[in-house]
């Protein structure tokens, strides 16, 4: 259920100028080995406005996801400044960026990632739970979210009782629970067919419209051909970066 | 006769007496008439494996080879003070008023009686007895039959428990561990989930904890009810194995106080330490398993 005054966060959300939501600067992500040093994600400077809607692709290992999961706050950069809402994630306890995670970042999955024995209710309601969100908002935001992915009448319903297309609206219904400032999601339509694929698409793009700025990793085009920007990566680095 | 505070049982087969059957009624055998023989109380397994009865007559005598054997009158069957050291042969025992035994035992020889067990009307006296009468008589070895630490053997099967329960308790907490692990690790993309969400290391830990503090406090209560309810059947079996009325198993509160004191604080390390293993791991690499 979309309206005129939805924006940030999906439904029921306002947008106010603010600062970046991202401020990256020469990060660089080092995964010692065995064998030695990898470097997954070589001095990398970016910036991402709130409404921002970026793409980021590259072919498999050039470090795309692991620069989504550093501008997510599940992985710490090994040199550089990233600042979250202008706080320099590295100062930041585990238990912060949970909190950062829980609050204001929206992570969507490839693979879902949906806890099986939550109905999609209970699995959209789940962050808003641990946020502290009272019962009764609780509930109105779930059966908000619910409509807006339009699986208003598969509340009840639990992930091995769903389609793909209809486990990932979940996992976005989810992402938006507590009105996040940044969406992630790390091929969103990788595990889904071309029209459930588009339906996906579809729906992300109206996130971002409604003012939830996003970063997609992806090595779909025509999903990638959607968001203003996007960054092309290899071996760890920003080969182009193209703005519509 | 009953105004005698003791009642004696007289080890026949380590006295090197003989015992010898007469005949189905009062004065079918002996030199005294059934209603002159002292009378005497026979161990129930003994009656049985002799096939004895109250009312017979029989001969016992304080040697070996049978000399100087005496008639006594069966008055009744008893059955004996269970004692683990003797387990799984068959008591000869019968007791006898003691007049009756200092009768039996020829003045001026050597005494065989290898024990007494004397029975006391107050049972907590037992000690102060046992004392007294080992400072009186040097060389006599007296213990009380209930106090298990004062006995050699009951020392020693103790020993022998404790270093079974040690082993139990080690091959146990390897073993627990090693579950918990794997039921954590089962839930490794729940939790990965979690992380990834935004739900704090020590949330998921507090939620894990709680978990764990329930699995095993159940199963402690579970070990416990299984406990109780084999208790029964373990000693019916082994009481008719043996033909005795020893008690080979008896959960106390002692024991299930000791069980869920060691069974909870394990299981609630174990859930922890292995939740906390799999926490140190990344949300995404947990979560994509």
């Amino acid at each position: 259920m979309t309206t005129a005054t939805q924006s940030a966060g999906g439904p029921g959300t306002t947008t106010s100028a603010a600062p970046a939501v991202i401020e990256a600067t020469h990060i660089t992500r080092v995964f010692p080995m065995a064998s030695g040093q990898v470097t997954a994600v070589a001095d990398i400077s970016l910036t991402i406005a709130p409404g921002d809607h970026l793409a980021i692709r590259g072919p498999s290992g050039c470090g795309k996801s692991t620069l989504l999961h550093m501008l997510g706050c599940v992985d710490t950069a090994s040199s550089g400044t990233l600042l979250f809402n202008g706080r320099d994630v590295a100062t930041l306890s585990d238990r912060d960026r949970s909190l950062l995670r829980l609050t204001q970042i929206g992570f969507v999955f490839q693979r879902f990632f949906l806890l099986p024995m939550l109905t999609a209710w209970e699995n959209i309601e789940l962050p808003q739970a641990e946020s502290g969100v009272g019962k009764a908002e609780r509930r109105e935001r779930t059966r908000e979210l619910l409509d807006y992915v339009g699986l208003g009448k598969r509340a009840g319903h639990r992930p091995s009782e769903l389609s793909g297309g209809e486990m990932q609206r979940v996992a976005i219904a989810r992402a938006l629970a507590n009105r996040p400032r940044l969406l992630l999601a790390d091929e969103p339509t990788g595990e889904l067919d071309r029209t459930t694929g588009d339906q996906i698409a579809a729906l992300l793009d109206r996130v971002n419209a409604d003012g939830t700025a996003m970063v997609l990793v992806t090595h779909d085009p025509s999903l990638a051909d959607r968001c203003q920007r996007v960054l092309t990566m290899r071996d760890g680095r920003v080969e182009s970066e193209t703005t519509r | 006769m009953r105004r005698l505070l003791l009642a004696l049982a007289l080890a026949v087969a380590t006295a090197g007496s003989a015992l010898t059957q007469g005949g189905p009624s009062a004065g079918a055998s002996g030199a005294a008439s059934a209603a002159d023989a002292p009378p005497i109380l026979v161990a129930r397994q003994l009656a049985e494996s002799e096939q004895l009865q109250v009312g017979q007559i029989v001969r016992m005598s304080p040697h070996g080879s049978g000399a100087d054997a005496r008639s006594y009158r069966i008055q009744g069957i008893f059955e004996p003070t269970p004692d683990p050291a003797k387990l799984g042969t068959v008591p000869r025992r019968v007791r006898m008023h003691l007049p009756d035994l200092l009768t039996a035992t020829p003045e001026g020889r050597p005494a065989f009686v290898e024990s007494v067990t004397v029975g006391l009307r107050n049972p907590a006296d037992a000690g102060a007895f046992a004392r007294d009468l080992g400072s009186r008589m040097p060389g006599l070895s007296v213990r009380p039959t209930g106090d298990p630490e004062a006995g050699g053997p009951f020392v020693v099967l103790q020993r022998f428990h404790l270093a079974i329960a040690i082993v139990t308790i080690i091959a146990a907490t390897v073993f627990l561990l090693a579950l918990t692990i794997m039921l954590v690790e089962e839930r490794r993309a729940t939790v990965g989930v979690l992380r990834l969400i935004g739900l704090p290391t020590g949330r998921i830990i507090v939620q894990l904890l709680i978990e764990g503090v329930l699995i095993a406090g159940l199963g402690a209560l579970f070990g416990l009810l299984l406990a109780a309810a084999s208790e029964r059947f373990i000693n019916l079996f082994f009481q008719w194995k043996y033909d005795t009325v020893l008690v080979f198993v008896h959960v106390t509160r002692d024991v299930a106080a000791r069980c869920v004191a060691i069974a909870v604080p394990l299981g609630v390390v174990s859930t922890v330490t292995a939740s906390w293993l799999m926490l140190r791991r990344n949300g995404l690499r947990l979560a994509r398993r």
